[in-house]
């Protein structure tokens, strides 16, 4: 009899999809989709806006990373327009970029995902939840909230809101940060590096706790897709570079995307299929976000970073396929996002006046605006006519990057599961919460 | 015992997620009190457990995203069926959000945008998904058009405030009173100058002191942050006598009422004031909480009494409550608008009104409820929280409202067709509300 597994919807997670596998009469997994339930149209129902209107429009595409969808876009009109922006505002950009990717990576770690390492796979679904930790581990709990305070209220100091912000504008940025702000928030940078030191001992205690799962589950090889500035990690500006499945690093200009991504349109889900052109599909399918990053970098941008990175790199090598190594590389951007706000709050430029560029003049033409959203790479490429209207949208959203991906490995991980039972023979540690 | 409460997500950005998470340290208060029955995005409950639950077995609904799919559609009415109460959650499940903007062309047309002609796809013959896919409405309408809604509480995001003090007053937690006596006896302005005396509306004689008293300092009324005291002050029949005769506040005193309502009574910042009547309405009829004015001396009972009257009676009284009114800028300045300007052209000070700097700033049609926050970082307001008047011309109004009130130097035509994307610029979160685009 063949037998459908259906997981509907996908918890834990930021959007809408389920899981659907399909076993045979002979126990062999004969389909696995993830299908991904809605979209929105941004593409259609941004034509006709003011261009500069673009910015103030698609962060409501991700509420979790709004900023990237602030910051990509108006990137995209200022290439489009043939805008420079001020030093002050590529600090600003960076502080923001940074504040969110700090906030973010802590919300996943802690409230997303943590549930499944500190509970273990088998716990109570009724229990499996942020909401448990923090009943069970107050401190742990407090602290990893604090983190995320910490990063959400620089993100609402400099965006003006930090769900939704709107303070970048083709040019620049409508205002510096206020001193008095920046002293504040620079007070509180030695208490959120001890909160990332504690992370990091938490987060390889969890890679030292189910090394089994991480070197054996979901071990898949595929192409990656992530952002470097001259080979070092950067998350607001820079080339795409792809990592083939057998660690090639090979780098493309932002305006050569249609070379580099093909997107395939499968029949069950609405979110698209990216992959490596050049290798077609499927079998250049590749994955974006955090892992996808580390695999890119050949270093971090900062020390403690970097440091943590070459550990990392030591243990499962230069380019790792290990899909559960993806939480190790969100901690090792952690520690990275910490340490650059601690950077540019210590620079002057942050509260610079001069941080909008004030001729700026609409012009025809196409522009490509990229960031690495915290799930991976963020790419607008928009059509502005000679009014500064826009004509034409397109996008590739960072989630879209890994749905082929996670589709790829979930094929993988059913058959590890129903057919070899591999499950049966991990070594899985006592849960820290019982 | 703790209240039954369900989010659902439809089609959106789970940025009033965020938003409530927002809260962060302020979770800890608040989560042991809420039973969490269904939220995919921080608990495992499948779909099929809520569909097991009987009718009505869940207080408090939370229904965030707009109505774009068919599936959306569905459990918008499964919601319904299984909580007592459907709050409209964030601006998409209010009024449609941006993704409303979509209603000016057919479905189709999004669709072939999406799904054949971008310019990345590489397939032969590429086509809409359809396995196992839910399809789409052809027009996003809002929550309230497929279900009854019982409360709308706006924002994109709603502030992390409003949402918690919407969870606790549905759970009944405030107000409390705080001080013994009431904030008239520390007042500066007790004596010889009291604003009461004078005809402006002012909450001293019911509040509880011990703030720093900086608005009676500076010449302004107490508006009631610290919650009811436990008695009143000798100046609570002129209060009374205020509150039972509306009719005869000017705007600054509406103003004063709006912040009571939210600071004091603690009636979350929901899409207008009506609302908040309603929600009196609803958690009486629920019957499971109920709001705790039973610890209230009388006089403070009855003026707060006949403020829920007035507003639940004037429906209108959303009207008055813009942006501009929370807005820390300055109306009537020094600058005056002598062209529209675009928003990358130049940079406005902070101080002057940015309109009359010449930027287009949707804040004289835009419900308060946000604080301004744009405003703060220098970029105008564009619309979230949805507008103070329905059913009319929105662009038409917007012009008439800022030739009247606002240091404009343009003819009503001048601003018209230097406007060039109305309804990017004035429904960008509502038009979904729009009949004309159906």
């Amino acid at each position: 009899m063949v037998k459908e597994i259906i997981v509907e919807p996908v918890t834990r997670l930021e959007g809408h999809g389920g899981l659907r596998i399909v076993i045979g009469d002979d126990g062999k997994v004969k389909d696995a989709q993830f299908n991904i339930t809605s979209t929105r149209f941004f593409e259609k129902f941004c034509e006709g806006r003011y261009c500069e209107h673009v910015p103030r429009i698609t962060p409501r595409i991700c509420g979790i990373c709004p900023i990237p969808h602030h910051l990509a876009p108006t990137k995209a009109v200022e290439d489009a327009w043939g805008v420079e922006i001020p030093p002050a505002a590529y600090k600003l950009r960076q502080l923001l970029m940074n504040a969110k990717q700090y906030s973010s990576h802590m919300l996943h770690f802690y409230a997303l995902a943590a549930p499944d390492f500190l509970l273990g796979p088998f716990a109570d679904p009724a229990l499996r939840n942020v909401v448990h930790v923090i009943n069970k581990m107050p401190d742990v709990g407090a602290m990893a909230l604090k983190m995320m305070d910490f990063g959400q209220k620089l993100c609402a100091e400099i965006g003006g809101k930090s769900v939704h912000p709107v303070s970048a504008i083709v040019g620049g940025m409508k205002k510096p940060m206020d001193e008095a702000a920046r002293d504040k928030f620079l007070k509180m940078v030695p208490e959120q590096v001890d909160f990332m030191k504690k992370t990091v001992d938490i987060a390889l205690k969890v890679v030292n706790d189910y090394w089994d799962v991480v070197a054996n589950v979901g071990v898949v090889p595929t192409y990656y897709l992530g952002m470097t500035k001259n080979g070092v990690h950067d998350i607001y500006d820079g080339d795409l570079r792809i990592v083939t499945p057998d660690g090639k690093k090979i780098d493309h200009d932002v305006h050569n995307y249609l070379d580099v991504i093909g997107e395939h349109i499968p029949d069950h889900s609405y979110a698209t299929h990216t992959y490596y052109k050049p290798a077609g599909y499927p079998d250049g399918i590749y994955r974006a976000n955090t892992l996808a990053m580390t695999n890119c970098a050949d270093k971090m941008a900062t020390p403690l970073a970097d440091e943590a990175l070459k550990a990392m790199k030591a243990k499962i090598g230069d380019v790792s396929h290990h899909t559960f190594a993806y939480h190790w590389a969100r901690i090792i951007e952690g520690v990275e996002a910490i340490e650059l706000i601690a950077q540019y709050l210590e620079d002057p430029d942050i509260v610079n006046p001069d941080c909008k560029t004030l001729d700026v003049e609409p012009r025809e033409g196409s522009g490509v605006g990229v960031v690495e959203a915290p799930r991976g790479i963020l790419l607008y490429n928009i059509w502005s006519d000679d009014q500064g209207i826009c004509k034409k949208l397109n996008l590739l959203v960072a989630t879209n990057h890994n749905i082929a991906g996670i589709e790829k490995t979930l094929m993988h991980v059913a058959k590890q599961v129903f057919e070899d039972k591999a499950l049966e023979g991990l070594n899985l540690p006592d849960p820290w919460i019982k | 015992m703790a209240v039954k409460v369900a989010f659902m997500q439809s089609s959106d950005c789970w940025g009033c997620h965020q938003s409530l998470l927002n809260a962060h340290l302020g979770l800890l208060n608040i989560l042991p009190a809420l039973d969490i029955v269904y939220w995919p995005a921080v608990v495992d409950f499948k779909h099929d457990s809520l569909k097991a639950r009987p009718d009505g077995d869940i207080l408090v609904g939370f229904v965030e995203g707009s109505m774009r799919t068919n599936a959306d559609i569905e459990n918008a009415k499964l919601m319904r069926a299984k909580c007592q109460l459907i709050i409209a959650f964030g601006s998409c499940a209010c009024y449609g959000n941006v993704h409303g903007l979509a209603n000016q062309w057919d479905i189709q047309e999004a669709i072939n945008r999406k799904f054949i002609e971008a310019e990345s796809i590489s397939n032969e013959n590429p086509k809409e998904p359809k396995e196992h896919m839910p399809g789409f409405a052809s027009k996003i309408v809002p929550l309230d058009e497929i279900i009854k809604v019982d409360v709308f509480m706006a924002g994109c995001p709603p502030k992390p405030e409003a949402i918690f003090s919407a969870v606790e007053f549905l759970l009944g937690q405030k107000p409390q009173p705080m001080s013994e006596t009431a904030f008239c006896n520390d007042c500066s302005l007790n004596n010889e100058s009291c604003l009461l005396e004078k005809g402006t509306l002012c909450f001293g004689p019911i509040t509880s002191t011990g703030c720093t008293l900086k608005c009676t300092d500076n010449g302004n009324p107490c508006v009631g942050c610290l919650g009811p005291a436990k008695s009143v002050s000798s100046r609570v029949g002129k209060l009374a006598q205020m509150t039972e005769n509306f009719g005869q506040l000017n705007s600054g005193d509406k103003k004063n009422l709006y912040e009571f309502l939210t600071l004091f009574l603690n009636v979350p910042l929901m899409a207008g004031f009506d609302l908040a009547g309603d929600i009196l309405q609803q958690v009486k009829k629920t019957g499971e909480t109920q709001i705790s004015l039973a610890n209230l001396p009388n006089e403070t009972g009855n003026i707060t009494t006949n403020i829920m009257a007035f507003l639940k009676n004037h429906r209108d009284f959303t009207e008055i409550s813009t942006v501009c009114d929370t807005c820390p800028r300055e109306i009537g300045s020094k600058s005056q608008m002598t062209k529209v300007k675009r928003d990358y052209e130049g940079l406005p000070n902070l101080e002057d009104c940015l309109i009359e700097q010449g930027y287009l700033c949707a804040g004289p049609i835009t419900r308060a409820g946000c604080g301004g926050l744009c405003l703060k970082v220098n970029a105008p307001c564009s619309g979230c929280y949805g507008q103070t008047a329905w059913n009319v011309d929105q662009i038409e109004r917007y012009v008439d409202v800022v030739k009247k009130g606002y240091n404009v130097a343009l003819s009503k035509e001048e601003l018209l067709i230097q406007v060039k994307d109305k309804l990017g610029f004035a429904e960008k979160f509502t038009l979904a509300t729009n009949k004309n685009y159906r």
